[in-house]
Formats: structure tokens, sequence, C-alpha cells
């Protein structure tokens, strides 16, 4: 939901509903990255209702597109740390499959310690 | 686009990664990015619960919707989940919740029909589908005992008896807390800690272990060759200002400077069991990616009642 002015719209609040501090502070981040932004910050009006205002205020681009766009910019970061995450499992499993099998030889005969306790 | 965006990509590395354990480190991003993964991992990534109870038979000492909250809180495994529907979303049945794209069935029937008490597990209930069942806390290093434990529900006596049907559902963290799939899910800023060596050598060896054992966590030592004071465990330090404080009573305020490095994070993530660890994390950002993905989407309805309502008021100067 979008209030703003009909004439001007560059700067503009979006109501967001059934969100909270998880989406718009990360919103609100990736919106003060965007060198077009002026103004850009959020609030919730009442802790009981789930809906969040994000304000913005451009040097003259639609809030809208902008707003997108930063979406749009955080998604790619969620798609990059995904895709690190990913390869840096595997980086762990292999460099961990090669310390197992060292491991496999001595723990044949610490095994044999401990039942003798 | 116009103008580029000053945005980093992040960088990610693992340090421990167990099944239902997993410690990485997060750098190049903001502190609200970190936040918004851990809020996405405790509240919005969705699990299998047991919703709905149906109880043919209940002698036991525990009345009927205790015994169903407890069965709500059992952990199940749910690999399945991000791929189910919501029951409330569900076309192929009618909603309530029978069906096999929205929902999972299980029973359970214990009587105890011997002088000694029967212990009703987790192990006791079985399961309409092989990937949803209670996760099993089996603890294969273990020395103690052999024999499977399970999530105690009730204790019956002789005679007692325990029959019920239980629908399990998808859901989120954020309706009930037994839909949560983390135990615990924290993020701490890296440190930065300098020592002025200069400074340091100005004090004795009783001096330096005297610092060295006012900090609360083994972050410092006391190198046995070079007699320095070195740092041992850097993620050790709690940002409780303790050392800080103990280097201005000895007379000595800058004897060590510590920062937190704004754009470094060290994960730690506990899984319940239900997903591993590892899929936790990935789950997340598949759900954050959605969310604003429903955002950007959703910016397309033009509101009608835009000219009503009372923030199109104000901005009218009504």
């Amino acid at each position: 939901m979008e209030h703003g002015s009909f004439t001007d719209n560059s700067a503009a609040t979006f109501s967001l509903t059934d969100e909270d501090h998880t989406i718009a502070n990360a919103v609100r981040f990736t919106l003060n990255q965007d060198p077009r932004v002026t103004f850009c910050g959020y609030s919730i009006p009442h802790p009981s209702e789930a809906r969040v205002n994000i304000r913005v205020q451009t040097t003259g681009d639609p809030a809208r597109e902008v707003l997108k766009d930063a979406c749009q910019n955080l998604m790619l970061m969620c798609r990059h740390v995904r895709s690190t995450f990913d390869k840096a499992i595997e980086d762990f499993k292999a460099s961990n499959a090669v310390k197992a099998m060292k491991i496999d030889s001595l723990d044949s005969s610490g095994d044999d310690s401990e039942e003798s306790e | 686009m116009e103008g580029a965006s000053y945005q980093r990509f992040p960088r990610v590395k693992i340090r421990e990664l167990k099944d239902d354990y997993a410690k990485f480190e997060l750098h190049d991003t903001d502190a609200s990015m970190a936040n918004a993964l851990r809020r996405v991992m405790i509240a919005e990534v969705p699990t299998i619960a047991i919703d709905l109870v149906e109880i043919e038979v209940n002698s036991s000492v525990l009345n009927d919707e205790f015994i169903a909250h407890r069965l709500g809180l059992i952990p199940l495994t749910s690999q399945r989940a991000m791929s189910m529907r919501f029951s409330r979303d569900c076309d192929a049945c009618d909603g309530d919740g029978q069906c096999e794209f929205c929902s999972v069935e299980f029973h359970l029937r214990a009587k105890c029909i011997s002088d000694q008490t029967l212990d009703v597990t987790s192990n006791d209930l079985y399961s309409s589908d092989h990937t949803v069942v209670p996760v099993d806390f089996t603890d294969y290093a273990g020395y103690e005992s052999s024999e499977q434990r399970g999530i105690i529900i009730v204790k019956l006596r002789r005679g007692q008896e325990l029959r019920l049907r239980a629908i399990a559902r998808k859901g989120i963290g954020k309706d009930h807390a037994k839909w949560s799939p983390a135990a615990t899910v924290t993020f701490m800023y890296e440190p930065e800690i300098h020592i002025n060596e200069d400074m340091m050598d100005t004090l004795t060896l009783e001096e330096k272990q005297s610092f060295v054992d006012s900090s609360p966590t083994r972050v410092f030592d006391i190198d046995p060759n070079t007699q320095q004071v070195v740092v041992v465990d850097p993620e050790a330090y709690t940002y409780d200002d303790e050392v800080l404080k103990k280097a201005e009573a000895m007379g000595k305020p800058g004897l060590v400077e510590i920062y937190a490095k704004e754009d470094s994070f060290i994960f730690t993530i506990e899984s319940t069991g239900v997903v591993k660890a590892s899929q936790l994390v990935l789950n997340a950002i598949e759900i954050l990616k959605q969310k604003l993905d429903a955002v950007r989407l959703s910016e397309d309805t033009v509101e009608a009642d835009d000219q009503f309502g009372e923030l199109g008021a104000h901005m009218r100067g009504g």
C-alpha cells in the first residue's frame, strides 16, 4: 500500500501488512546503500498490529521503483549468501573427510583403551 | 540500473558443522541482514508438528489437553516441510487437514498390562509417512545405556490405556513455538583486539598474570617462552569490559583496545533436530527471498483506499 502525492512521486510511505522488523530493517539498510535515496526509515505504528511503514524520499526517481530495486538488490544478496554457504559446506565437508580418514586409524586404538577402563 | 548502489556481497566461512550444530562467519554485510537471518531462522522457517489430536481412550493421570499439548511439542523430522502446503491453502482437501499433501497422520496405542510402570514415549508414535517421524535422539557415542530413548509423553499404571490419532501440519514459529526449528540462534560481532606492546612491557610478570586473570573468559594468556601477553581466543570475549576496567585500575588505560568489527558476524546455530543446522540456514535464506518477492510484487496493486485512511488524511493536512 503506497501513500504519497499524485504530483510528486519521489517521496512516499509504503505500508506493508503482515511484516515486522525482519524485512523492514533489511530493506531500509539496502535502501540506504542506494545513492538515489535522500531519506529512508521505517516505523511500526503499533506492536500489536503486524504492519510496517517504510518512508522513502529520493532525488527525483519514483519512490516505488527505488523500493523495488532495493528489494531486488536484497534478493541478489540472499542468492549470493546461499551459494557462498553451499560452497562453504562443500569445502568444509571435503576438508573434514580428509581429517576423518586420519582419525579413523587412531579411533580403533582409542576404543580399546576406553573399554578396559 | 542507473546509479550503481554501494552494495557489497557477503562472504561465508564455516567453522564447525554437525548435524544439529553449526558455527560460521558472515563477513561484509550489515547487522540488519544478520538479524533478519536470525529472526527468520527462529520464527519463519516452516516445520511439521502435531496440530490436531483425536483421543479415543485416555485413562492416564494426565488429562486430554495436557497430552495433546505435549504431543504438539514433540519434534518431527521436517525435510518435507518446505515443499508441503499449509493446511489452509490446500485445495486437494477441504482444509481440515486430512489429505496427504498438507498433513501427516500419526497414531498411538498403549496399554499397561504389567505391574511395572509403562513409559509411553515418542517412539510409540507411528507415522503414516516414514519421512516424518519423531526425531531420534539416540546418542550413538554414549556408553551408558543402549536402549532406545524417546521423549516420555505419559506414564501408565496397570490397567491404564491411551489410544489416539494425531494429525501433524506445516506451520511457522510465529504461530506457535512448537513449529520453531531452532533451539538457539545467536550471532556476535567479531572482536578485534590490539595489545599495546610498549605499555605491556612496562608491567611485571605478576601484573601481566593478574591482567590475564581479570577476564571472566580465557581471552589472553601468557606465552611461556616469551613471557608476553598474547591473545589466545579472541572470540571468547563477551564484550564485558572487565579487562579494560582492570587496565584502568592498574593505571594503564589504553593497554588493550578492543573493537567490534561492524561488518563481521559469528553465527552459532543449534537446531532441535527437525532439520539439519546447515539446511536451516538455507531454508531461512529461501524464506527471506520469498518474503522479498511478496513485497516487490505487491507494489503492483494500487490501493483503492489511498484516499481514505488516517495516513492519507495526514498527508492531505487533515
